[in-house]
């Protein structure tokens, strides 16, 4: 239909930069900072300042919906807590370990023996006990995921990264094909799902090159090649694409499961070694710095020693000109300073040249509502908003916004669309309670 | 450490990486109107110099006369942005730099192409006024008016000077002032002749006089600048929809609806012929208001759901107050009308769109569908029995139901 056929639109994905240089590894930093901050909970430390602490070891939880479980990520001694810059924005209250660079590994990391007799349940536990989270980029708990009612046939991994720049799950997936493997195939037992499917961006023909051996020894694996278009990456849209449903509120109400495919390789170590969630691939990429490359890094890793491993920043880059955005560049986060530390969402930090946006006045031209993958129609939420109309808002089905920045990067007058939208979400949320 | 500059996600816009800003959009816009600008020249200036009915100069006035338009539009808007900046600030430079992104030459060109070729500069001076001045500046400048500029002006002027925007003088250029078959200067003024007259609408009182369709088609008729050529209309709107300045479905449901509608008009009225339907949409302005003027961005809906409405509303609109109304032209008429509904209309599509299956969503649509439904039986009705020499008001009702 001429008014429903939004469903994304191509963008150039920049990610040639950041593939030059295989991942990796940079396991060994100097310090951590580890986070006590999980979404929006607060989490509680277990270690004091002086304690010595071991790789995979506890230093903080949280109870209630949501609960989960951090951990050392490397081996040395707790040196303070302070407060430092997170990727949500903000300064948050975070423990600094300095490492020691013996890798005492903690006595729960061992080689699982039973791996083929873990049941359902045990599964879901271990994902909770290795406090594994989206790591996408939602960093919800996994495990919720898993604790479903519903009759769950299919677990999809998601390893589109429909995202411009980003390529730390790719690189990730080269990198540990047989893990992800293996971790999709412990997540269907932990669903009790008959089908796996992972779906890729079509021309990534080497997640295929890497993926293909494996396939014939696990007849129920499919690939699913997904076009080259953003948001490709949201759930709904590959749960649409791969079942031919579609769900309003969470893929199991259709009998699926959608995970990342870096949450995936995570979860094959924790099951097969009880190795929880300490590390992740980050990119650091974007026009701003010399080397883009990815990093397979411990969390807590402040992101500037990883600038200083790409050869710093290119010359000529005017801080105060730069923009420096946590998260992918349509979803991101802008950060005032490069003092950030890695946490479990943060797949990628990108540097790139600040742009001028003039042309303050919409026009009307109706780009934002025709390229929004909802079928909203941004510009009179945005009117709603401004006039506080929660009535309108809720008219307007406000709350269906995914934040995904289509409109505001359509707009040809740089109206900060997204971010009207994002308000009028929040004070419906606001108003409805 | 770095310290960096903020700014809001996403950090990717498309009007940096591909130039596809608004600039660009309103440059393409004048440039899709560069057909029927050079049409209007060919027709008004160097086909009637070729035929010696007027020297040299005389040709290059009907191209001075829309330059003339849109340099008024320009320097007016200057003087108004000179007058309401800060004492402190009121230079040259901030004047043209406000200048840059209002884009105040499309109203003034549009504007010149609405009226007829031998319209007095000073009534064009006014219609500019009123057009950026009170149409535009007024409610805020560029992208907060709420009526076309160019239409605004333009209505101002037609209702207040009609006996000079419709006078032969005016109308006719060089040549078709000396053909005898043009009676009743404009198609559309023989057109509002029949009303109430008794006689029954034919093809060789409407028609013949000014050739056959396939001149209408290519414009060679009598008219004001822009509005003649649907050929020249069809190239610009060609180019407006590979720049993809323009929606193609707004021009198309349109004047399918002024098409559709005018047949049944004429199928009441006693003719059948396709002849009728495209006779409506080929005189008045119809392809003009369709192609730069329904799709104008500012003054009509923004999402594709709302712009069907828009274009569906208007093309009813139009042939009620071409065939009912007391202006023989219904173009400009239903532009203005519209311009005010876009607001409601842009609301309650955004509704429909996004609720689409839900309770509010099939309420709001049924609302608009039916206020289009009474509209569309009420032109039918009423126009019917106006140019209906057989059928009373009455058998109109027999002939629908």
């Amino acid at each position: 239909m001429i008014f429903h056929n939004a469903k994304g639109i191509q963008i150039d994905g920049r990610k040639d930069m950041c593939k030059k240089h295989p991942l990796i590894d940079y396991l060994n930093p100097d310090t951590v900072y580890i986070p006590l901050i999980q979404r929006h909970l607060k989490l509680k430390p277990k270690v004091d300042v002086g304690d010595s602490v071991k790789i995979g070891q506890v230093v903080a939880e949280v109870g209630g919906f949501g609960a989960i479980t951090s951990h050392a990520s490397i081996s040395g001694e707790v040196k303070s807590f302070k407060k430092v810059w997170h990727s949500s924005g903000k300064m948050v209250e975070a423990i600094e370990i300095k490492n020691d660079f013996k890798n005492q590994l903690d006595d729960r990391i061992k080689e699982v023996k039973n791996v083929k007799e873990l049941t359902r349940e045990e599964l879901v536990e271990i994902m909770k006990d290795s406090g594994l989270t989206g790591l996408g980029g939602a960093g919800f708990p996994s495990y919720i995921k898993y604790q479903t009612k519903e009759d769950i046939h299919t677990v999809i991994i998601n390893a589109v990264e429909c995202e411009p720049y980003l390529t730390c799950d790719y690189q990730f997936i080269i990198r540990f094909a047989e893990k992800l493997i293996k971790g999709a195939t412990y997540m269907q037992r932990a669903a009790d799902a008959n089908k796996i499917v992972i779906a890729y961006k079509n021309y990534n023909s080497k997640v295929v090159e890497v993926l293909k051996p494996y396939l014939e020894k696990y007849s129920n694996i499919e690939l699913f090649p997904i076009k080259d278009i953003y948001p490709a990456g949201w759930e709904k849209y590959i749960v649409e694409q791969v079942t031919g449903k579609t769900y309003s509120t969470l893929p199991a109400e259709i009998g699926v499961i959608v995970n990342n495919s870096a949450t995936a390789i995570i979860f094959s170590d924790a099951v097969e070694r009880n190795i929880p969630l300490i590390s992740r691939p980050v990119s650091i990429t974007g026009e701003g710095v010399k080397e883009p490359k990815t990093f397979f890094v411990p969390l807590g890793t402040k992101v500037s020693e990883l600038i200083d491993q790409c050869g710093g920043y290119v010359e000529g880059l005017d801080p105060m000109q730069a923009n420096y955005i946590a998260g992918g560049p349509m979803t991101g986060r802008a950060i005032l300073i490069d003092d950030l530390v890695v946490n479990d969402t943060l797949g990628a930090v990108i540097v790139k040249p600040f742009e001028i946006r003039d042309y303050p006045e919409c026009l009307g031209c109706g780009k934002c509502a025709d390229v929004c993958p909802v079928y909203l129609t941004p510009t009179e939420i945005k009117k709603a908003y401004e006039r506080k109309d929660l009535r309108l808002l809720d008219l307007l089905d406000a709350s269906k916004c995914m934040e995904c920045g289509l409109c505001s990067y359509i707009c040809p007058s740089h109206v900060e669309i997204t971010d009207a939208v994002s308000k009028g979400k929040a004070l419906l949320k606001k108003g409805a309670k | 450490m770095a310290r960096f500059a903020g700014g809001k996600a996403p950090f990717l816009r498309i009007a940096n990486e591909k130039g596809e800003n608004t600039k660009r959009i309103m440059r393409d816009f004048l440039i899709g109107l560069m057909p029927v600008i050079l049409f209007s020249w060919y027709k008004n200036g160097i086909q009637v110099y070729l035929d010696g009915n007027i020297n040299v100069y005389e040709m290059l006035y009907p191209l001075f006369f829309i330059i003339t338009g849109g340099l008024l539009a320009y320097v007016m808007e200057g003087l108004f942005f000179y007058i309401t900046s800060d004492k402190k600030e009121r230079d040259f430079k901030g004047v043209l730099r406000k200048l840059n992104t209002s884009f105040a030459i499309i109203p003034g060109v549009i504007l010149a192409l609405l009226l007829p070729l031998y319209t007095p500069i000073w009534i064009l001076m006014f219609a500019a006024f009123i057009a950026t001045i009170v149409g535009k500046m007024l409610f805020g400048g560029f992208g907060n008016n709420v009526f076309n500029p160019a239409l605004l002006g333009y209505a101002i002027v037609g209702f207040t000077f009609s006996g000079i925007v419709t006078d032969i003088n005016v109308i006719f250029n060089g040549s078709e002032i000396i053909i005898d078959s043009y009676a009743g200067a404009t198609p559309l003024g023989v057109l509002s002749s029949f009303r109430g007259s008794g006689d029954a609408l034919s093809y060789s009182a409407l028609v013949e006089p000014y050739g056959n369709l396939w001149d209408f088609f290519l414009g060679t008729i009598p008219g004001a600048l822009g509005e003649t050529s649907a050929l020249a209309i069809l190239i610009g709107f060609l180019w407006l929809t590979y720049r993809k300045v323009i929606k193609w479905f707004t021009p198309v449901i349109y004047i399918g609806t002024v098409f559709v509608i005018s047949w049944l008009i004429g199928i009441i009225a006693g003719d059948s012929g396709v002849w009728f339907p495209t006779y409506s949409i080929l005189t008045g302005g119809v392809m003009f208001a369709a192609v730069y003027m329904a799709t104008e961005p500012v003054t009509t809906p923004t999402n594709p759901l709302g712009k069907i409405f828009f274009a569906l509303f208007l093309g009813v609109l139009t042939v009620l107050f071409r065939f009912v109304g007391s202006l023989p032209e219904g173009v400009g008429t239903s532009l203005i009308v519209m311009n005010i509904f876009a607001i409601p209309i842009d609301t309650y599509s955004g509704i429909i769109r996004t609720k689409l299956t839900k309770k509010p969503g099939i309420a709001y649509a049924s609302i608009l569908i039916g206020v289009l439904l009474i509209l569309v039986v009420y032109t039918l009705v009423a126009s019917g029995s106006m140019y209906t020499a057989n059928l009373s008001f009455i058998n109109a009702w027999q002939v629908i139901l």
